[in-house]
């Protein structure tokens, strides 16, 4: 496994519990999706499986090596290896620095190579991930958003790192633009083998770029599965109100909403039993008292529903009014 | 009932640069299209597009340097470029209003929400007092806010973002107007609130037969909130019709490209669109603003294209729009 991470668990000060109990693996050569809305904990993952942020428990290992506690010499050194991209590129690129320095910036970091051939890999990596030459002497202002995160990946590959964690890396950009940078990813995972844990609210991109995907809600995985099997068959109610809100971009597709009400729980003050239940249309007196634990289905499909057990998991959709 | 008529609208920047030269940015350059009422039409382009722009001149609400040297906005019937600041402040507000996309830094962050529903309908001559309580604490129901009374002593902090967004929905409806105008309403909310907050306008479109010009990004929301839409480009409307019909049989290469980027057909036909930057505003080229990145153009895409009927309802400003459809 390129990564294995177990019964991860983060507080914040001020006893916010974004991160509850996860654990999960990505294999070379994969890419795991992570869903869920606000406050589900799915970038809190991506800063602690980084290292950027120091997990309040559990374990991270990277390459079979335990990196939870990584002191930060070393975890400089890691960086090579493990590599994470933000939604926002105006953010994360240093307004002061060309692009051909942003560029050589990864590469004097952790390479002995000389000015010259810093340069000289720089403008390679620049048309790998299909930038004009002529954008190495500009400077971030003067590029587009699509160009920018153009950027932002080839400074996450220019150590041929073994993962990389994309955080929303084109909820930001335009449909037309995005789709490049979607193509972009798919042809450097083909090309290089790299794992990628890919973490977006957008349903759509996930299902399109995840080999798996897991669902996330108030930081505990409720479901994980195959991308084709969790679009298609969900099985943890919450799954299914999620994929059923979600609006796909075709008028002809009937909408089949499933109707929940009730607050989401605050993460200061989490509830003994399954997150969900308060809004749970099919909750059961059990559900409030032990989180439930994750269910399998089939190969690889599982999800934390007590209601598996006899089938009754599944709830009936509103059909949609014209 | 017609509501909303923009025609040939053109908008225009002069602006200063470092050198001192004055360069002037077209940022509308030609949009037409009607808003009746008891329809939601959907405005739908990329970042540039003009969109809020558009919504903004609808509202009367452009100010120097923005310039309008062509074209007409009708509101009602009324002149909405002839008239003044005090014409207007009477009907927006009341007659048309606005929902924004940033709905807490929309609201009076030391003002109470009931409060600030009152005061929308004071400022407006609509009601005051008891009554004016009263319609706010409905209004707050209609847009199905939970335990209204008491959120009426609610601050604006105290609230989540679809909360929020459907308050600011509330004030926009509470002097009831004929038309709303919501730009990226629910753009930044999860999918769950996304899909009430979308339901509570519907609703209240259908119930008050009002017209509403919904601006987005997302085709998702196009796809199952409006009747009809338009696309834009580079400030042009390239593409308007029936939204069955424009998704179905799209005819402009740009309303295809939209279509073929989204991840659903991407997974059924790989990556077919390679993006493009769109024009420089400041420097437009003559002919069709969508040449440069346009797969089917040939030398006649250097004279404007016309809009083209393909039938009664839905057309496409391509020379070649007859070919797709």
């Amino acid at each position: 496994m390129m990564l294995d991470v177990q019964n991860l668990v983060h507080r914040f000060p001020g006893g916010v519990n974004a991160v509850n109990d996860v654990s999960f693996s990505i294999a070379a050569g994969e890419t795991l999706g992570l869903v869920g809305e606000s406050g589900s904990g799915k970038s809190t993952i991506g800063l602690l499986v980084t290292r950027l942020l120091a997990p309040t428990g559990g374990t991270i290992l990277f390459e079979g090596e335990d990196i939870t506690r990584l002191p930060p010499a070393a975890l400089r050194k890691l960086r090579a290896r493990l590599q994470i991209v933000f939604q926002d590129p105006w953010g994360s690129l240093n307004p002061r620095m060309t692009i051909g320095r942003l560029l050589e910036e990864p590469l004097a970091l952790h390479t002995t190579l000389d000015s010259a051939a810093r340069i000289a890999e720089a403008r390679r990596l620049a048309d790998r991930v299909r930038l004009p030459a002529a954008s190495l002497s500009r400077y971030p202002h003067e590029l587009s958003g699509g160009q920018l995160q153009r950027v932002s990946i080839a400074r996450a590959i220019a150590n041929r790192p073994k993962l990389v964690v994309l955080d929303e890396p084109t909820s930001s950009l335009d449909l037309s633009v995005r789709a490049g940078i979607l193509q972009l990813l798919d042809e450097l995972q083909r090309e290089t083998g790299i794992a990628m844990l890919f973490i977006s609210h957008d349903l759509e991109t996930v299902r399109l770029v995840s080999h798996r995907v897991i669902v996330l809600y108030l930081g505990r995985i409720v479901e994980q599965a195959p991308a084709a099997t969790l679009f298609d068959n969900p099985a943890h109610p919450y799954t299914q109100v999620l994929l059923s809100a979600h609006l796909p971009p075709d008028p002809a597709m009937r909408l089949r909403r499933h109707e929940v009400t009730g607050e989401i729980p605050s993460p200061i003050n989490l509830p003994p039993g399954c997150f969900f239940a308060g809004r749970c249309p099919v909750a059961l007196p059990a559900c409030t008292a032990a989180p439930p634990p994750a269910i399998a289905l089939e190969a690889g499909h599982s999800a934390a529903c007590l209601r598996i057990a006899d089938g009754t998991n599944i709830i009936d959709p509103v059909e949609e009014r014209a | 009932m017609r509501l909303l008529e923009v025609e040939d609208l053109h908008v225009e920047f002069a602006a200063r640069g470092l050198d001192n030269r004055v360069r002037v940015a077209r940022a509308l350059n030609g949009v037409s299209f009607t808003v009746d009422a008891g329809e939601v039409v959907g405005l739908v382009g990329e970042t540039g597009a003009g969109k809020s722009l558009t919504a903004l001149a609808a509202m009367g609400l452009l100010r120097a340097p923005a310039r309008i040297p062509q074209g007409s906005i009708r509101f009602e019937g009324q002149d909405i470029l002839a008239m003044s600041d005090r014409e207007l402040e009477k009907i927006r507000g009341r007659r048309m209003a606005m929902v924004v996309q940033s709905p807490l830094t929309s609201l009076d962050p030391l003002k109470r929400i009931g409060d600030q529903l009152v005061r929308m309908q004071r400022v407006h001559g609509t009601a005051r007092g008891a009554e004016a309580r009263a319609r706010a604490e409905a209004m707050l129901a209609a847009v199905r806010i939970p335990d209204p009374a008491r959120r009426m002593q609610a601050w604006p902090h105290e609230l989540s973002g679809g909360m929020a967004q459907r308050v600011l929905i509330a004030m926009a409806l509470v002097n009831e107007p004929a038309l709303v105008i919501a730009d990226e309403p629910t753009t930044g909310l999860d999918v769950t609130v996304q899909a009430q907050v979308l339901d509570t306008l519907r609703d209240l479109v259908r119930a008050r037969n009002l017209g509403a010009l919904v601006i987005t990004h997302d085709l998702g929301v196009v796809a199952h909130y409006c009747q009809r839409v338009a696309v834009m480009f580079a400030g042009r409307i390239v593409e308007d019709g029936p939204v069955a019909e424009v998704f179905a049989r799209p005819a402009h290469p740009y309303t295809q490209a939209l279509i073929a980027s989204t991840p659903g057909r991407i997974a059924q036909l790989g990556y077919t669109v390679t993006g493009g930057t769109p024009p420089d505003l400041y420097d437009l080229p003559s002919g069709c603003l969508y040449r440069d990145r346009c797969p089917r153009a040939t030398t006649a895409c250097l004279a404007p294209p016309p809009r083209i009927a393909l039938d009664a309802t839905h057309g496409a400003a391509c020379h070649y729009a007859w070919e797709a459809a």
